[in-house]
């Protein structure tokens, strides 16, 4: 029960101080006069007896203060007072408190924000069972290692084989189905898959089963597996969705199961809607070449390591090798972890990030320290006055490191308010492209650590400056004024000089990022973007002859409204994508097999060049003379005419697509496309376009799943939407329109990742510079104010404004300047990682090193300038005769 | 906090003001005197420097305070050693002999 009384006393005390200093102070008092009366009664005057009995209480002041130690509040209270204390200090000094909290706030925030994020995409498992035993199944001729197609045939030749996987499934992404029958059609995303899709991947369906042998098969009644959002979008989560038929591409598909809520294959956003039998399709993939191409994921056999496996799949197609050498010659099958192929691409930029907001959070807490070492160094008189009067080290260092923690709690409080609403903000500006991102919240592991650093770097740096305080000799303080111990300048002049030179390395990697995409703006795509608008319609109709004749009349009337200039349609877009087959031409020998040409392939109307703005450079473009009945014709881009004909004319030469089929005379040559990437220094993959009249009727179906409808307009591209919507739905109401997007927009969007990455680096560089000014300009205000003495006398002894001011200037530009030199190091080291983000500049960049170092000189000038400035101001009388 | 004749350590001096108080009910000149009476002299506590010490015990809980008067009818704190108070100065005395007893063989020996 003592505890409680003891609890109860100290409560009383917190709340009732004045009731227990009196009740001490009362007590105190009688015990002097009882000694008084004693004195007197040894005869001695009333003065004598008061005098001799004070004496020999001792100090009634301190004997209070120490009585009160024990009764009063004890650590609660002084805790208390000392917060009172230092948040009246922190008020007094606005300006510190506020930079510091910013700065740890700042440092905190971004940094949980970033790392969450690059821990959603990076490194947290996928949400399928035993993640790290699945595997992506790729082919190869060259034995590189880079998502090359797989083949249907030779997948279903090893898919069964158990000596190899435990389980195995295809996967071709990106299939376009329409959805029809159920009011409104739409356009669904889907993919295709192979039996055992779900069972691969150790996913249980919400409802219905997974993809069994009989359904995966040419024949098969078509199957058809919803995705969680498509069945309560769509079919308002009808528990008896099992069993129901759905049209898909005017083709009936029954409902066989529902994927859990969570489920997605690896790229972000929404899993696709619609999950489909390869096998219905069967013929489509049956070419061994792999065009078309799929996917696979496996997984491991237990027991059986990945090098293993691989092995094994690779006496399979050993196998192959002999029995198809036609396609097979040469192709083997590479393994690489699900995890590394979903991330493997983003990796880089995003970990550039993490390094960069690394740096951040290293020049915040160095800035932290800098604001504490200063201050408390400013502080050393205060403190040597409260120990002259009797204020203990210990109660001294414990104020110190209230201050701080307080300090550190603000920043900490503003960090996660930054960090929570930062994470939110940057998913949502992060490009769709980058994976898994949907995910990320903020962690709270990193958020932990990250506040753990911060706070442990502001009571790290508090503490060492508060027991360097309390352990001060009394009377050299009080004598001689601050001069600072040379200890705690040197860590000072460390921290600025560390902070300069991280401040260096991400101004200039921020800066080469910002001069490479000024770089990727002014690339030449080859083709006008302005005024374009691009919409996608999807091909379900298995009449040939219908869709021909529906693009037809769909361009007549298009071209009709006003403010189009031209209209157009093809199957591929630049940026957006288009089929890259191989080649072959006509009277040159034979490459050897896998060593064919490829080149993109764009399938075109008459008007695709004038509506593209693609310039022609010799021969002409097709008319609407070239028929499926008049010779086969085809345009080469000047990149397929530099490879293949350097030295001769490439009009009149013909194409085919392999030996003995359809050859195609090319007519014309025109400019080279960046089709696939402006940031791509020039690609080199050629170009050709084969016309869209020429194919034969029967083949439409097969060759066209999806057209670009593109639109030239004299006017604003987006006021014409609705218009050109309307044209479509006058043809056919059933047909779905989709991606509707000006090429700006799409140049944008190819950018976005870009974009992303520079902007933020860009932020981070301009706080890391502003912390870093305040950096510089904090020591120095501080060793101004700490030699004003110093200076006072040099002035007084006939000294010169300028000579002043250089002193005070040479020495933060000393300090700046080794910065410069130590960050130019770090920096050449540095933006070597960050080659592949770079474009059209060097990592080592010699003008961005000398001009950011020059940027940098010039701030740190500045930060010295105000305080060199006013120690020119110090009145040499008032120097002298300070303190 | 004492005078360095007699440089106590802080238990001690809690272990005196039981023992002073373990006579009878006391106000702090009291204790003070009783000490210089019970030492003989040969200790002198700094007067002040007793509250601190008093105040400790009795937040541990091995006295009470009650405001009283004294003799002359003057207001003061009297204090009364707690039966938890008892036990500890039973203890302390005890480890206190031992201790003596160690050092004068100790010294014996030599």
């Amino acid at each position: 029960m003592d505890w409680v009384n003891n609890f109860i006393a100290r409560l009383r005390a917190l709340f009732r101080r004045d009731v227990v200093l009196n009740d001490i102070d009362e007590e105190m008092r009688a015990h002097i006069e009882m000694e008084t009366e004693a004195n007197r009664r040894f005869g001695m005057t009333p003065e004598e007896a008061h005098l001799s009995a004070t004496r020999s209480f001792g100090n009634v002041g301190s004997m209070r203060d120490l009585a009160y130690e024990v009764k009063g509040g004890g650590v609660a209270e002084t805790v208390w007072r000392d917060v009172r204390y230092s948040g009246r200090l922190l008020l007094k000094h606005p300006g510190f408190a506020v930079i510091a909290v910013l700065t740890l706030g700042l440092g905190i925030g971004a940094n949980t924000a970033i790392f969450s994020i690059v821990n959603a995409v990076l490194f947290r498992p996928f949400p399928y069972e035993s993640p790290d035993r699945l595997v992506v199944v790729g082919e190869t001729l060259t034995g590189a290692r880079d998502g090359a197609a797989l083949s249907y045939p030779n997948f279903a030749d090893w898919r069964d084989d158990r000596n190899v996987f435990a389980s195995a499934s295809a996967v071709r992404p990106n299939e376009n189905f329409n959805l029809s029958g159920l009011g409104e059609p739409e356009r669904l995303q889907g993919r295709l898959v192979s039996a055992g899709w779900l069972s691969t991947l150790g996913i249980k369906p919400l409802y219905g089963r997974d993809f069994l042998a009989e359904d995966d098969r040419p024949g098969a009644t078509p199957t058809v597996i919803l995705s969680y959002g498509l069945w309560s979008r769509r079919f308002g989560n009808d528990q008896n969705i099992i069993g129901r038929k759905i049209t898909l591409n005017d083709q009936s598909y029954t409902v066989v199961a529902v994927s859990p809520p969570e489920f997605k294959f690896g790229l972000v956003g929404l899993d696709a809607d619609v999950t489909v039998p390869i096998g219905l399709s069967a013929e489509r993939f049956k070419a061994r070449g792999a065009d078309p191409g799929i996917g696979a994921v496996a997984r491991l056999k237990p027991g059986m390591s990945h090098e293993q496996t691989e092995t094994a799949l690779n006496l399979v197609y050993a196998h192959l090798e002999q029995q198809y050498p036609a396609s097979n010659a040469r192709r083997r099958a590479y393994l690489m972890p699900l995890h590394e192929f979903f991330v493997g691409s983003v990796r880089t930029p995003l970990l550039i990030l993490f390094g960069s907001v690394a740096l951040v959070l290293l020049i915040a807490c160095a800035n932290v320290a800098n604001l504490l070492l200063v201050r408390a160094a400013g502080r050393k008189r205060e403190i040597s006055v409260r120990v002259a009067l009797g204020a203990s080290r210990g109660r001294i260092v414990q104020q110190l490191l209230t201050e701080s923690f307080m300090l550190a709690f603000m920043g900490a409080v503003l960090g996660v308010l930054i960090a929570h609403w930062g994470t939110g903000l940057i998913a949502h500006q992060l490009p769709d492209s980058i994976p898994r991102l949907a995910e990320a919240n903020v962690d709270v592991r990193v958020l932990a650590f990250t506040l753990g650093a911060s706070i442990i770097t502001g009571l790290f740096f508090g503490l060492v400056p508060a027991l360097q305080a309390s352990r001060l000799n009394l009377t050299d303080t009080l004598k001689e004024g601050d001069r600072g111990s040379s200890g705690r300048q040197r860590l000072r002049s460390a921290l600025v000089v560390s902070e300069v030179a991280l401040t260096l390395t991400l101004l200039i990697a921020a800066s080469l990022l910002i001069q490479s995409f000024r770089r990727v703006l002014q690339v030449d795509p080859g083709f006008d973007s302005k005024h374009l608008l691009t919409m996608q319609v999807s091909v379900s109709n298995p009449n040939g002859f219908q869709v021909a004749a529906f693009f037809n009349q769909l361009q007549e009337n298009v071209r009709r409204l006003p403010g189009v200039k031209s209209v157009a349609i093809s199957n591929g877009l630049p940026l957006v994508g288009a089929n890259h087959p191989n080649f072959i031409i006509l009277g040159r020998p034979l490459p050897a097999k896998g060593t064919e040409p490829v080149a993109a392939r764009y399938t075109v109307s008459a008007d695709y060049f004038r509506t593209m703005g693609i310039d022609l450079v010799k021969g002409r473009v097709f008319t609407v003379h070239d028929t499926p009945s008049s010779p086969q014709v085809v345009v080469i881009d000047e990149a397929l005419a530099q490879q293949h004909f350097p030295s001769e004319d490439p009009i009149g030469k013909q194409l085919a697509q392999s030996p003995g089929t359809l050859s195609y005379e090319i007519i014309g040559v025109v400019r080279h496309v960046e089709d696939d990437s402006l940031e791509r220094q020039a690609s080199t993959t050629p170009q050709f376009y084969l016309s869209f009249n020429q194919i034969p009727t029967e083949k439409v179906p097969g060759f066209v799943r999806r057209i670009n409808v593109l639109t030239r307009t004299d006017v604003e591209p987006t006021s014409l939407t609705s218009a050109v919507r309307g044209q479509i739905a006058a043809l056919n109401k059933d047909q779905a329109v989709f991606n509707v997007r000006t090429m700006e927009d799409i140049i944008s969007e190819s950018l976005a990742p870009r974009r992303f990455s520079m902007a933020l680096l860009t932020v981070f560089a301009v706080v890391a510079l502003a912390l870093a000014s305040i950096g510089i300009y904090g020591m120095l205000s501080y060793s101004v104010a700490q030699r004003t003495r110093e200076i006072g006398l040099r002035m007084t002894l006939g000294a010169q404004r300028h000579s002043v001011l250089r002193l005070v200037i040479g020495h933060g530009m000393k300090l700046a300047l080794i910065g410069v030199a130590l960050g130019l190091v770090a920096a050449i080291a540095l933006t070597r990682t960050m080659k592949n983000l770079l474009f059209g500049i060097s990592a080592t960049d010699p003008v961005t090193f000398i001009a950011i170092s020059l940027l940098l000189a010039f701030v740190a000038l500045l930060a010295c300038w105000l305080p060199a400035r006013r120690a020119t101001k110090v009145d040499p009388m008032v120097a002298l005769r300070y303190e | 906090m004492t005078n360095p004749k007699a440089d106590l350590l802080q238990g001690t001096l809690d272990m005196l003001i039981l023992k002073a108080l373990s006579f009878g009910p006391l106000h702090g000149y009291g204790i003070i005197q009783r000490l210089r009476v019970m030492s003989d002299e040969m200790l002198h506590v700094e007067q002040g420097a007793l509250y601190p010490a008093l105040y400790r015990i009795e937040m541990k809980g091995w006295v009470k305070g009650k405001w009283g008067e004294n003799e002359t009818g003057r207001r003061a704190k009297f204090y009364k050693v707690t039966k938890a108070g008892e036990k500890q100065l039973q203890i302390e005395e005890e480890s206190w002999d031992r201790l003596a007893l160690v050092i004068a063989k100790m010294r014996e020996a030599t």
